[in-house]
């Protein structure tokens, strides 16, 4: 799955709802890999849009379970309009777009931080579902 | 009319697509202008539950709904031979990893979605009245009891769609949208005017219905007033 991805996955244990914890999950550096496609393209326009509606201290985390220290601590602002965009700018975005959307993890796993439960990514494809005795 | 997906994968591990499955296609192609009206010039968050072959998130790929470049496509079944089925057939369709983002995530309903994240939703659930909603298989390999998750929906089919109907708030974005298939034995007129009457949250409208066989199917558009 993308690493975009991780913005929009919580825990599915629902007594974890009323916890601020289950979001989001903490992916374990150690045992995720990482795989880069360098041939999505990147569509500036795309990044922006993306840039509005995700959450920034979600990224942070999870980019730094993954070994990334690197982003900023505040989201960039950046102009939202496309024409205004200064080099300095596109450059954000390009970064943004190699860790948003050119990574994948497609083997690991994560848990909650507020119930412990672990759930794995194989084959690309991360499930979420919880054994009968949790559901 | 829009093209249709090409479909080659095995019904014995998912669902085949069938009058409902196209009944799903032909309302999300009636409001098609509504809908890329409604998420023009953002990101829009689809979200298909129980894709199934995949036949309905491939279609909105294929046919930009709402936008291709702009949208982000999650699949999220119950069953894990729908995420490899859903895959395969957006890839055959030619919707692979550097031309759009698919992401199929193995998930009981939108459990482990964040809560009000989704812009469109589109569900062809499991609606056939039976005694009760089957148990979840305990190994990948019992393709039967999977194949009845995909048309079992206990008491009056309702239960799995119910409970999608009760987190619709939780669920969908402040500008998002539903499209919910039922069969005349779920009932529908008596579930919407339920709603109508029990919370004031909601538009719904009929956006297609048709009789199959010895089934009437209809499609309803849920959307935040
Ligand atoms: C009627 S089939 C629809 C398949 C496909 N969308 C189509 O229209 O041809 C219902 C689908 O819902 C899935 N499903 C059933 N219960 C589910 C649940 N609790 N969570 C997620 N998916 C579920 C089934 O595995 C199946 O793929
Ligand atoms: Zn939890």
């Amino acid at each position: 799955m993308k690493f975009l991805t991780t913005n929009f996955l919580k825990c599915s244990v629902k007594a974890c709802d009323i916890s601020n914890l289950n979001f989001p999950l903490e992916y374990d550096g150690s045992k995720c890999k990482l795989v880069q496609n360098e041939d999505i393209e990147f569509q500036p326009e795309f990044l922006l849009n993306i840039l509005d509606r995700i959450d920034w201290p979600a990224i942070l985390q999870v980019a730094a379970d993954l070994g990334n220290t690197s982003l900023p601590s505040q989201k960039p602002e950046l102009h939202t309009n496309m024409d205004e965009l200064n080099e300095e700018e596109l450059v954000i975005l390009r970064d943004l777009h190699t860790l948003l959307l050119q990574t994948s993890i497609t083997e690991g796993e994560m848990r909650c931080r507020n119930c412990g439960h672990v759930y794995y990514i194989k084959n690309s494809i991360p499930n979420l579902l919880l054994p009968p005795h949790l559901a | 009319m829009l093209p249709t997906p090409y479909i080659k994968c095995d019904y014995n591990k998912v669902y085949e697509p069938s009058e409902d499955s196209f009944l799903v296609l032909d309302s999300l192609e009636k409001d098609l202008v509504y809908l890329r009206e409604k998420f023009k010039n953002r990101v829009t968050f689809v979200c298909e539950l129980g894709p199934g072959s995949g036949i309905i998130t491939t279609f909105m790929i294929q046919n930009e709904i709402p936008n291709r470049s702009n949208s982000l496509y999650f699949s999220v079944d119950i069953n894990p031979w729908a995420l490899d089925t859903t895959l395969t057939t957006a890839k055959l369709n030619g919707c692979s990893e550097t031309n759009c983002y698919l992401e199929c995530i193995q998930s009981d309903l939108t459990t482990s979605i964040r809560k009000r994240q989704v812009d469109i939703l589109v569900f062809n659930p499991p609606y056939v009245p039976a005694v009760n909603v089957p148990e979840i298989p305990s190994s990948k390999e019992n393709l039967d009891q999977w194949l009845d998750l995909a048309l079992l929906g206990g008491k009056d089919g309702m239960v799995i769609t119910q409970r999608v109907i009760d987190q619709l708030d939780d669920i969908l974005s402040p500008t998002g949208v539903a499209y919910i298939l039922f069969c005349a034995r779920n009932k529908p007129e008596q579930i919407v005017s339920n709603i109508i009457e029990t919370c004031d949250l909601w538009n719904i409208d009929l956006v297609k219905h048709r009789k199959a066989g010895w089934e009437v199917l209809s499609v309803y558009r849920f959307s935040r007033k």
